[in-house]
């Protein structure tokens, strides 16, 4: 199997995260449910990997550790450099501040402040300067192209506007990590495909990008897919091996073209398209 | 430091929001806040008022001076202690006042009701006041037209008398008083002064200083009859001495005049300014007492209301949460949020009720008495009411920032 191979190439470079022996474990009620049984992989800096796994796999949980939004029961969880495993509350909450931009499945905008105000958040959190806030907030804004639309609220947005506004949200405080829960899961299949070819500009533009999904066409767009089972890693392969591997892999001719086409262009231009 | 400031800015902004979005909801959760606000600023702005007027109208009374009566001002105790002591008399007076050498000035007054009358006005049961010259040196009370009883007025037993402000108003009816011939019961007496105008201390019992009218003692015994009649009497300290040491000498000189024994009670009391104030202050304590009461009941009211609200809106928000968290929210910044929400839905019912107040207020002016907020009422109701926001806010706030992120990020 070559999965083993893979954690060694990247071994090389320095992670961006890493998990050493992860195990997380809920206590339902009494009943010990064991989510994660030991999971160990690394993601190098502007590696853009997708995380699978059926429901009850563990991606979820998966995600949640990798976002800080929780522990792990036992095992270390490296990100940057920084073990993350035994910090408090509010030490993981400056943690997802610096370092991990969330994009998730329903955007979750602040409904009620306008797509300045929603991006400008994290900075607001981080404790920077107003002035410095508008500047980094507008550069974020301009990126996803959406400076035209800096004060409409959400619900003045289509979904993917709504999304492009999450991931310049995401972007604001230049973390570490991009992560991405089922980016594209609300979204129709063309707004999904724009959605994805913004991360592949950032992708190509140096951003590292960890993406949880079930779709496999999603995934494929990923350098790299770890799949999960019943809270073991069950591979962790390349995507052209991945795909390689499975009989429902569609073509892998279908979509190179676009995604070429998209990285010749700028990402203004894709949100606008 | 600068996260901190951030973290509160960013705090008011979020709660301003908020409130905006839910006005309808904020103004009827308030309401409680409103009343008390009211209440408190009302009651302090009354009693203040009332305390103003009181001591106001007493202080003709003069701060330095002990009165010599027969009885009490303020009855405590059996009532038949005190019927069986003798009148005090103008003999009795002209002994003390030898006795007193030092004693900056000595004035005996004594009263009765008649009716008053001039032209075709007529007043009912008037006070009026036998005295003399001496009680421009007792008083602080000054005539504001014309002039006071001179020593020959009370030698002479002149006809004359000097009216209170009110007396003026009703009598006169905006003609000028002076000189003109009036009817005090059935004899005639020349207005020769007007008092300025006190104010009433009748609200608790006390004196109307402005509808007295003042004739000369003498003229007084005559007309009205007064051998028999009892007298106060004014006795002012020296300037060197405190009261409550002259009033200890007062006490022994008429002892001496009375021929008091040593084991006997004394048969007359010592009335003076501040035992007014005292029982004034006691009835304003029980006043202020009750406003307090009913002010804290309300503002408690509303503060539970105000953190009902504040349990609905966690509720609502639990994904807004969740995603401030998610974003790097500290459990303190998201504390510091609803905080500042409760305390600005209270200020805002505090601002309301300062309104409602000015009103109120300009209401009590124009009908009862003068009466005005001042500045450190407004700050203590603010102050009032933006700690009970932050009181009614602190469970709330704490529930939501305690909640976990990812639950809140799930909640639906």
């Amino acid at each position: 199997m070559t999965a083993a191979a893979a954690p060694q190439i990247h071994a090389l470079a320095p992670a961006a995260l890493a998990l050493h022996d992860v195990v997380k474990t809920y206590d339902l009620e009494g009943i010990l449910v064991q989510a994660l049984r030991g999971v160990s992989f690394s993601v190098a800096h502007n590696e853009y990997v997708a995380i699978m796994g059926p429901s009850g796999s563990g991606k979820s949980t998966m995600m949640n550790l990798i976002g800080c939004l929780d522990v792990p029961t036992s095992g270390r969880y490296l990100i940057d450099g920084v073990d993350v495993s035994g910090l408090d509350d509010d030490a993981l909450a400056d943690i997802r501040n610096r370092k991990i931009g969330f994009v998730f499945q329903t955007f979750n905008l602040i409904p009620r402040a306008d797509v300045f105000k929603n991006v400008e958040l994290p900075l607001v959190y981080a404790g920077i300067h107003s002035a410095k806030r508008r500047r980094l907030a507008e550069e974020a804004i301009e990126k996803v192209g959406l400076t035209d639309r800096m004060r409409h609220k959400p619900n003045e947005l289509s979904g993917g506007q709504r999304q492009r506004v999450a991931i310049a949200r995401a972007l604001v405080n230049n973390p570490a990590i991009l992560l991405a829960d089922e980016p594209t899961g609300n979204l129709d299949t063309r707004t999904g495909e724009e959605i994805l070819e913004v991360f592949d500009q950032l992708h190509a533009a140096g951003n590292t990008i960890i993406m949880v999904t079930h779709e496999d066409d999603v995934a494929r767009r990923a350098r790299r897919i770890v799949r999960l089972r019943d809270g073991l890693m069950e591979s962790d392969l390349p995507t052209s091996e991945d795909r390689a591997r499975s009989p429902l892999a569609p073509p892998p001719a279908s979509r190179l073209p676009a995604a070429s086409d998209a990285a010749g262009s700028t990402l203004a231009a894709a949100a606008g398209a | 430091m600068l996260r901190r400031g951030q973290d509160t800015i960013e705090a008011v902004r979020i709660a301003v929001g908020a409130i905006r979005a839910n006005t309808a909801r904020g103004v009827l959760t308030t309401l409680g806040i409103v009343i008390g606000v009211l209440g408190v600023i009302t009651t302090m702005t009354a009693a203040n008022g009332l305390a103003n007027n009181f001591r106001e109208s007493v202080s003709a009374l003069g701060t330095d001076v002990v009165y010599v009566s027969r009885m009490p001002w303020i009855m405590r105790g059996n009532f038949f202690d005190f019927r069986n002591r003798p009148p005090v008399s103008l003999r009795e007076v002209e002994r003390l006042a030898s006795r007193l050498p030092s004693a900056a000035a000595i004035n005996p007054t004594t009263h009765t009701q008649r009716n008053v009358k001039y032209a075709s006005e007529t007043i009912d049961n008037v006070d009026v006041i036998g005295t003399t010259d001496k009680q421009m040196l007792v008083s602080t009370s000054v005539p504001e037209a014309g002039r006071f009883l001179t020593p020959f007025d009370v030698q002479a037993n002149r006809r004359v008398c000097v009216i209170g402000s009110e007396i003026r108003t009703r009598l006169f009816a905006g003609a000028d008083p002076l000189n003109k011939e009036m009817k005090i019961g059935r004899a005639t007496f020349r207005v020769i002064g007007v008092m300025e105008k006190q104010g009433s201390a009748g609200f608790f019992g006390g004196p109307d200083f402005d509808s007295q009218v003042f004739v000369p003692i003498t003229t007084f015994a005559k007309t009205f009859g007064g051998a028999q009649r009892n007298i106060d009497i004014a006795v002012k300290a020296p300037p060197a001495m405190t009261v409550a040491d002259f009033e200890y000498e007062v006490v022994g000189e008429m002892r001496k005049v009375r021929k008091l024994a040593p084991g006997e009670k004394d048969d007359f009391s010592i009335n003076k300014m501040d035992s007014l104030l005292e029982m004034f202050n006691n009835v304003m304590g029980v006043v202020l007492l009750i406003g307090i009461v009913i002010t804290g009941i309300s503002l408690f009211v509303g503060g539970v209301g105000v953190m009902n609200i504040m349990f609905v809106s966690v509720t609502e928000r639990t994904r807004e949460i969740g995603i401030r968290k998610a974003l790097g929210a500290r459990k303190r910044a998201i504390l510091v949020q609803f905080l500042f929400e409760s305390a600005a839905i209270c200020l805002i019912g505090g601002l309301m009720g300062l309104l409602l107040a000015v009103g109120v207020t300009e209401i009590i002016n124009r009908m009862l008495m003068p009466a005005s907020i001042s500045p450190g009422i407004v700050v203590v109701a603010l102050l009032v009411s933006s700690l009970t926001g932050v009181a009614a806010g602190v469970v709330p706030a704490y529930r939501a920032s305690r909640l976990d992120p990812i639950d809140a990020l799930r909640y639906e």
